[in-house]
């Protein structure tokens, strides 16, 4: 046991990460692959055929588009692309493994190194983009297949005397994003997390369902400890496998810094050669827990694949691929809060589903077209898509989710209101020709087949939603109230500011949509002397 | 030539396949009457030397009518009605990919293992279905050295083949069956597969041409795989042209074998003025170099073999070919080189029969798990040989020995492709040649159960087969003379070419034949 005592604990996290890429096909042959969305609720074992079996005399052909998916994810995290890329067989034996190796990536992985910016992480793992941002060096990008399912309980939890093999995924393609150990902070770790998931799903290279499995992160943690005589000491390596929620991340790597110096104190254990650990991740418990002591117990026997050539990746390619780049999501946060002066939490918001984000910029471009600044166009159209919208897609989904569970979750853009439709909203809004309740009818309205090509301007006379621009008439509805309740308007006139909502109230009902309630307040608060 | 009377019966001589097509396209003959008399000389051989592992008569004679409709209806096919014999390494399916071509040939593809006793594939081989396509009917399946493993047909876990020659004689191996079916002459023509010489070598002792071609040129696609690098399949023929047909037939780039070469169906047969590789053949070569290394002068040869090299060298000169002797030095470091490449990947490749999906399970006693399952399945399934070679391939891929053996057998791999090249390209001290001659196997077919103990002299019967594969070259086995005492044993020589230059090889073998039938 050390007799020295712990001053300071800092830790140190690496990250493997595995993506299961989006490709029709399988990494090596023509099975329909469960990481496209037309497959990915089959029927257990039908995307087989005879490579997927491993039967004898099948030989494995290289699937271009997951090539293309890796060039993609690697361009975006400014990684080298190879110029030769080959193809190696690990060995060993199990039974979700038909062919009992698998082929993966060596020595020579098709992305090398690159350096992603990170923003900085508030609490909570959300970007800080006031702070300075911090460099995350990638050690490089892999391709490789992935094994099938092994079920030990029968489906429904009963238990079963043999296991049950699924070989629906076994050879879909997965590229392995590894990092070095340049994560500080558990929120780090979990922004880069949330950040790789959202940019690889907008490049489409993944549907990124976390619950599927779609993303997987293993964090290579330890702690270096400062101690009471001035020396620093590592604690052992520990690679916690397959977490596939942002949740579990962040669980296992806290656990594991509170742990860590723990044992050490305990065993005295440091890093060195041998000293890797594998832990697995219990979500109920939230703690880590042993599976394998030494890293090197397994023998893969890695050599190069003699089924399939090496590649060579000519840089016109590279250039071909770099063309379908899309902006990255981070970008297009940073494009929205600075050009259209949203918040932080808006514009992360917008940028996170593509759909959404192309919805969004249809919708400001088209209300800039009717007379809006852009700062104004952009703040109006996100509150249509993140309020008035969101709240309908919400809804929509609890329905869809309570009639099939397997169904896929709708987004603004798919409610059925047009992308101009909301900027038309945006500029009748701006002009105050709507009040803000109008504006969710009219919405809502416009999310209806009938009316997808209507004019919002028309429907908004049609259901008599214009604000009366007549301030006669918004005096006199004010003068109605006000003597209806003289005591309620006493009040008001004696400084209590917060009755003057009940009689705004009242003249919002007289109203019945026509008029704005900040200009109705105004109005209000004048008559009685407050203004 | 002398026979004992027996093995004249066992090789009486049959029309060659490019004969009965012709007739048959020609409606002079019918593919049911080409089928049906090799089913008779089947019936009447094959008790003799079981060179069949599993035979198809009902379905080749269904397929044989089917041909003979197509044949009625206008058609004209390279290998209408000829009888072939298809190694068992190469799987056929139930369906053959044409609508109405299932003529239910299916049955097992055993690879000589227990292991795969049952197994019965779902698709077929690329190389097999352009034979079937080009009309050829499949009479059946040919007994071979389990997984391809061994020089003498002796290690199938079913049965023993006999050399047609002499039947108390090996074929050879591993592609014993096709040579002995083809040296019987049941059928004129076979499919083998050729690894480090399991095409050359027993085509040498049955007295037939084999041949081995360019890595690439036909496709893997449901060929069970033994060493992927190596493998290669090929046609083994009687007659010269019926193998340079065949040739032209299976070779084609194949997007189902990732190397499968582009080139797999370029023959550059312009300069030969020829519209097909049997017209081509027939143009000989002016200013023939012919390389015959020292290392094919062994003294470990049987006696016989380097009188039928020197013989075969004397005919070379005779009709006018330069013999350049050359060296090709790293020959001696090819069958170290060979015998690690081919069992680390094997190790690999065989992995998969694990019991589990198909083939042999064993039983399990209670309380037996996962790893026995693996254990017992696989420890019954595969043969000694089989094992062997799994053990040997997992030890030279092991952490801290793959240097010292994977990579080293690669080092010498590249050297013996460039000692090859070298002669190919000339040197200051010998020209160009257009090919290396050198024996097939260092002696005629030895006798069964003379070498079975001892697997290290097994191994040795590869010493000149095994270069080719590990630099992908073509190689060519031609008849060439047989052993001087009795039993009289047919030997063979090997013609080396160029990557891709196969016509060269055909042509030169051509010119020997007719060398010696003038």
């Amino acid at each position: 046991m050390p007799s020295a005592t712990i001053q300071s604990v800092q830790l140190k996290v690496g990250l493997e990460i595995h993506v299961e890429l989006a490709t029709r096909t399988k990494m090596f042959t023509r099975a329909p692959s469960p990481g496209y969305a037309d497959f990915d609720t089959a029927a257990p074992n039908t995307l087989i055929d005879p490579l997927v079996l491993a039967l004898p005399g099948a030989l494995p052909v290289m699937n271009r588009d997951a090539i293309e998916m890796s060039m993609l994810v690697g361009l975006a995290l400014g990684c080298d692309i190879a110029k030769v890329t080959s193809w190696d067989r690990k060995n060993y034996f199990y039974p979700d493994m038909p062919k009992a190796y698998q082929i993966s990536q060596y020595d020579r992985p098709i992305c090398g190194t690159g350096v992603f910016d990170l923003p900085a992480a508030a609490s909570g793992g959300e970007p800080d983009f006031d702070a300075p941002s911090t460099p995350i060096r990638i050690t490089r990008a892999h391709l490789e297949e992935d094994a099938g399912k092994l079920l030990h309980e029968s489906p429904g939890g009963f238990a079963i005397d043999h296991s049950i093999v699924d070989l629906n995924r076994t050879g879909t393609p997965l590229l392995e994003i590894v990092t070095e150990p340049d994560f500080q902070t558990a929120d780090q770790v979990v922004l880069f997390c949330r950040v790789l998931r959202t940019l690889c799903r907008s490049l489409g290279v993944t549907l990124g369902v976390m619950q599927r499995g779609h993303m997987r992160f293993e964090p290579n943690i330890n702690c270096i400890l400062t101690l009471s005589d001035g020396t620093t000491v590592a604690t052992p390596v520990v690679e916690v496998k397959n977490l596939n929620s942002f949740r579990s991340v962040r669980g296992a790597i806290e656990f594991e810094l509170a742990d860590q110096p723990r044992r050490w104190q305990e065993d005295g254990k440091v890093m060195g050669r041998g000293m890797k650990i594998t832990r697995g991740w219990d979500d109920k418990a939230n703690r880590t827990f042993i599976q394998r002591e030494k890293e090197d117990a397994h023998d893969y026997r890695y050599f190069p694949d003699p089924d399939l050539l090496p590649l060579t990746i000519e840089r016109e390619w590279v250039s071909e691929v770099r063309l379908r780049l899309t902006e990255s999501p981070l970008n297009r946060t940073r494009r929205y809060m600075k050009d259209l002066g949203l918040a932080a939490k808006e514009a992360l918001a917008l940028a996170e589903e593509h759909p959404v984000t192309q919805f969004h910029d249809a919708a400001v471009a088209h209300a800039i077209t009717l007379g809006l600044a852009p700062d104004r166009a952009g703040r109006l159209t996100a509150n249509f898509i993140l309020q008035n919208g969101q709240k309908r897609v919400n809804e929509r989904n609890t329905t869809l989710a309570a009639r099939d569970s397997g169904a896929a979750p709708i987004l603004v853009s798919d409610l059925g209101i047009s992308a101009s439709q909301v900027g038309e909203l945006a500029a009748l809004r701006d002009k105050g020709l709507i009040n803000s309740n109008a504006a969710d009818e009219l919405f809502g309205l416009c999310c209806a087949p009938e009316n997808q090509t209507a004019s919002v301007e028309a429907l908004a006379r049609a259901q008599g939603l214009i604000i009366e621009q007549d301030a006669g008439a918004l005096q006199g509805w004010i003068e109605t109230v006000i003597a209806a309740n003289p005591k309620v308007a006493d009040d008001v006139r004696a400084g209590k500011l917060q009755a003057a909502g009940r009689l705004m109230g009242e003249v919002m009902k007289l109203a019945a949509g026509k008029a704005d309630a900040k200009n109705v307040r105004e109005l209000l608060l004048k008559t009685l002397g407050q203004g | 030539m002398s026979h004992s009377s027996r093995a004249d019966a066992l090789t009486a001589h049959i029309p060659a396949a490019h004969g009965m097509a012709a007739a048959v396209n020609a409606r002079q003959a019918s593919a049911v009457e080409t089928t049906r008399a090799a089913l008779d000389r089947l019936a009447s051989r094959e008790s003799a030397i079981d060179a069949f592992l599993d035979t198809f008569p009902d379905a080749a004679l269904r397929h044989a009518a089917i041909i003979d409709q197509r044949i009625a209806d206008g058609e004209s096919l390279p290998l209408a009605g000829v009888p072939v014999a298809i190694k068992d390494n190469l799987v056929i399916g139930p369906d053959l990919h044409t609508p109405g071509d299932a003529f239910g040939y299916g049955g097992r593809t055993t690879c000589g293992s227990r292991i795969l006793e049952n197994y019965h594939s779902p698709f077929t081989a690329t190389s097999v279905q352009r034979l079937i396509d080009a009309g050829a009917i499949i009479i059946g399946k040919t007994n071979m050295d389990e997984f391809a493993m061994g020089s003498s047909c002796e290690h199938s876990a079913f049965k023993i083949t006999r050399n047609p020659h002499e039947p108390a004689h090996v074929p050879g191996g591993s592609s014993g069956g096709s040579a002995a079916a083809v040296g019987s002459n049941i059928v004129p023509l076979a499919l083998g597969s050729d690894t480090g010489g399991s095409i050359r070598q027993p085509a040498s002792y049955c007295g037939i041409y084999g041949l081995k071609p360019t890595y690439g040129r036909v496709s893997r696609s449901g060929l069970v795989a033994y060493a992927s690098s190596l493998d290669q399949v090929g046609p083994m023929a009687s007659d010269l042209s019926d193998l340079a047909i065949a040739t032209q037939v299976i070779c084609a780039t194949d997007p189902l074998d990732s190397t499968s070469s582009s080139r797999a169906a370029e023959w550059h047969l312009d300069g030969a003025g020829a519209s097909s590789l049997v017209d081509a053949m027939a143009s000989p070569i002016t200013g023939l170099a012919i390389g015959v290394p020292a290392q094919a002068r062994s003294a470990s040869n049987h006696p016989d073999v380097t009188r039928v090299l020197n013989d075969t060298i004397a005919s070379l000169q005779r009709i006018g070919a330069t013999v350049v002797d050359i060296d090709l030095p790293m020959t001696d470091y090819g069958i170290a080189a060979y015998y690690i490449v081919a069992a680390a990947e094997a190790s690999s490749n065989l992995a998969r029969f694990d019991g589990i999906r198909y083939g042999r399970r064993a039983s399990l006693e209670p309380g037996q798990g996962l790893v026995d399952l693996y254990c017992r399945s696989r420890s019954e399934g595969f043969g000694k040989e089989v094992q062997r070679r799994i053990m040997l391939g997992t030890y030279v891929l092991s952490s801290g020995y793959y240097d010292a053996y994977y990579n080293t057998a690669l080092k010498a791999r590249r050297l013996i492709k460039q000692d090859f090249d070298t002669c190919f390209a000339g040197t200051s001290s010998h020209p160009a040649c257009h090919a290396v001659l050198m024996p097939a196997a260092p002696g005629p077919a030895f006798k069964i159960g003379e070498k079975s103990s001892d697997p290290l002299a097994l191994y040795l019967e590869d010493v000149y087969t095994v270069g080719v594969n590990l630099a992908g070259l073509p190689g060519l086995t031609i008849p060439a003379g047989w052993t001087s005492a009795l039993p009289r044993l047919p030997i063979g020589m090997q013609l080396i070419g160029r990557g891709f230059d196969e016509l060269t090889l055909l042509r030169i073998a051509a010119m020997v034949r007719n060398s010696q039938t003038t």
